[in-house]
């Protein structure tokens, strides 16, 4: 098989949920067939399982279009997609997860979507759920819109295409790849959302833990702080710390009123030791915005703020060594 | 092989689709008779209008002008960054892509960087805006910022601004600092002047400020004055933090203490406080010293800096300066 001619590549990192893996890659194969262009399978099993590597072995020898890899421990999904994409030939790379969330035959929707975007996310639409989960996945993607400004009402749905470009830009790590869309549209690649139609195997959600909660917080906080105040830390800690030294610092205005207005005595209002520390607390989280800020100006040659789309000038004046040496008119990626 | 061009003109649009043809046409008309050689360098901050088409056409059309799109909106420090990263020429002059300044001015800063200043600065000094929402907070802040960054210049608003080249592509720009190259560029401690320089009401679209910039540019302010004085003396800044802790602390220890002596009574408030100060004293100095890493491990350094605006005479060449 020659890795020239490959259009599509489709990522499965395989770690949690899972469907077996023949009905999985029955159903994600006729999606890919109907495509009517050349394509490849990337399996990627995040943590050994034993299992469902034999299966895949299996599925290779009969002359599948197959590339399994296996990482030694847990690395969570995002790293999973990324160390696929590292084997991806394909211009267009589908992510697409190892248990059925939607419809093999809905592939084909994503890559004419794909034509129009650099990334296509899907919306499990209309969606089989508990009220209760309907109200969780609101509150999620309510939160991800106000702190964000980005609408998207299906960010856990991991069937996803992107062009070879975006992947190439938007590093992702950890349990980010919930949030490629967001953090794509950052970098200003164009975002599409399509209706999907649920799979059957995805009708019945997983229980919801509690820790589950913790981390789509921190999530959302991580990906705040990324997309809001990466270049510019000491606007959050700034913010937090002037607050905290505010309200200490009124507090004990109050104090010292009282002691001098009306002589209640200082030494004895554990108010006092509040006061302190709110302000201590507010002083330390500035500084802590100011040793961002340094990391940020120390490093600064290194990233650039800004992604050029293209360049252009006539007539081809780009001889000259400068940054735009590549054909004008051309998109150009800016890496200092 | 184009030659380098002496002069790059530098302008970031966004959303100014009436003003760009104008705009380019007056560069050209003010910037010919000069007879140098000089580009221009526009560039589009992810506008929605049609400034970008029209800007490809008059790269098109004209050889000198490179046309720089990026693919959103980053906003102006980042336009202005790329202008300069693209530019080739060895005087660097950015001007604002509203018409509200004049080209013709840019003569003067050429005369100026002739005489060996490193980076003159334009200063509208019958400004075209409105008082109370534009003009007093800008006399405010640009007092403040004279004073906190050393670099007393009258208007740091004005985007109508010469740099040498080689100086300023070193400087690191990112967030919102363009209102503050200058202040950013006194690391290297360039030789500054400035020139008044025309200023035009606006004539097409609506302009991008507001009021809501205090609170940025205060905390822009601090973030200059850490990182410019940690390329000099780097524990300093934070020593100074320390200090109004460090005699709060002992104060309010000393009170608690002494207190506690003459009345048999220790007061758990007032010696409390006092330990709480003095130990946030001691984690700023500790801080300090993280920044002290940070920039050891960066790629910042001040001897690149003092290079750059050096002057040297040696015997085979009189005197020149980079």
């Amino acid at each position: 098989m020659s890795n020239q001619s490959i259009q599509v590549s489709a990522i499965v990192p395989v770690g949690g949920r899972q469907t077996a893996l023949r009905e999985l890659y029955a159903e994600y194969r006729s999606g890919m067939k109907a495509l009517g262009v050349p394509f490849e399978f990337i399996f990627v099993l995040d943590g050994p399982q034993p299992g469902y590597e034999k299966a895949l072995a299996e599925l290779v020898t009969e002359g599948e279009p197959i590339t399994v890899i296996s990482l030694s421990r847990y690395f969570g999904e995002a790293t999973a997609i990324m160390v696929g994409f590292d084997h991806a030939a394909g211009a267009v790379i589908m992510t697409l997860p190892a248990y059925l969330q939607v419809e093999g035959s809905e592939i084909k929707r994503y890559y004419d979507a794909i034509d129009g975007a650099d990334v296509v996310v899907g919306h499990r639409e209309p969606r089989a759920t508990r009220w209760f989960d309907s109200l969780r996945r609101r509150a999620f993607h309510g939160l991800l819109a106000y702190v964000t400004r980005l609408h998207f009402h299906d960010l856990g749905c991991n069937a996803r295409a992107v062009r070879r470009k975006v992947l190439e830009e938007v590093r992702l790590y950890g349990d980010q790849q919930r949030f490629l869309p967001v953090l794509a549209e950052r970098q200003g690649f164009r975002v599409a959302e399509i209706a999907v139609k649920q799979s059957a195997g995805d009708r019945h959600d997983q229980p919801y833990e509690l820790r589950n909660y913790t981390r789509g917080f921190l999530d959302i906080f991580n990906v705040f702080f990324l997309v809001r105040f990466t270049k510019k830390p000491l606007r959050f800690f700034g913010m937090i710390g002037v607050a905290t030294f505010g309200i200490g610092i009124i507090e004990l205005l109050y104090l010292v009123f009282d002691r001098i207005f009306l002589s209640t005595p200082l030494a004895d209002r554990p108010a006092l030791l509040l006061a302190s520390l709110l302000i201590v607390l507010g002083v330390q989280i500035f500084a802590l915005g100011l040793l961002g800020e340094l990391i940020i100006f120390t490093h600064a040659g290194g990233s650039k703020d800004y992604q050029v789309d293209r360049v252009v000038q006539y007539p081809g004046a780009d001889m000259v060594a400068s940054p735009a040496k590549s054909a004008a008119a051309s998109p150009v990626k800016v890496v200092a | 092989m184009y030659p380098l061009p002496k002069l790059s003109v530098i302008v970031p649009f966004y959303n100014e689709e009436d003003s760009i043809g104008p705009m380019h046409a007056a560069i050209v008309a003010a910037v010919d008779p000069l007879r140098i050689s000089y580009e221009m360098v526009f560039v589009d901050d992810g506008s929605r209008d049609s400034t970008a088409s029209r800007a490809e056409e008059i790269a098109r059309s004209d050889a000198r002008v490179r046309f720089v799109k990026f693919r959103r909106n980053y906003g102006q420090t980042a336009a202005m960054a790329a202008g300069i990263e693209y530019a080739r020429g060895e005087v660097l002059v950015t001007m604002d892509g509203d018409l509200q300044n004049d080209p013709l001015d840019i003569e003067h800063f050429l005369t100026k960087m002739a005489e060996g200043f490193d980076i003159v600065v334009g200063w509208r000094h019958k400004r075209q805006d409105k008082l109370m929402s534009r003009k007093i907070p800008s006399v405010i802040a640009n007092r403040l910022i004279g004073k906190v960054t050393g670099v007393p210049i009258t208007d740091n608003g004005c985007s109508l601004k010469a740099f040498r080249g080689s100086l300023i592509r070193s400087i690191p720009l990112y967030s919102e600092m363009h209102r503050f190259i200058p202040a950013m560029a006194s690391i290297a401690g360039p030789r500054i002047a400035e020139i008044k320089v025309r200023h035009h009401a606006r004539q097409f679209g609506k302009s991008k400020y507001g009021l809501s910039r205090v609170y940025k540019v205060l905390l822009d302010l601090m973030v200059i004055k850490t990182v410019t004085s940690f390329t000099s003396r780097p524990l300093l800044w934070f020593a100074l933090l320390c200090l109004p802790l460090t005699f709060v602390g002992l104060v309010t220890l000393i009170a608690g203490l002494g207190l506690g002596f003459a009345s048999g009574h220790m007061s758990l408030p007032l010696t409390g406080s006092g330990v709480i100060f003095l130990s946030a004293a001691l984690t700023l100095m500790a801080s300090g010293t993280l920044g002290e890493l940070i920039y050891k491990l960066g790629d910042v350094r001040p001897e690149d800096f003092a290079r750059l605006t050096q002057k040297w005479v040696s015997p085979n060449q009189s005197s020149a300066s980079v």
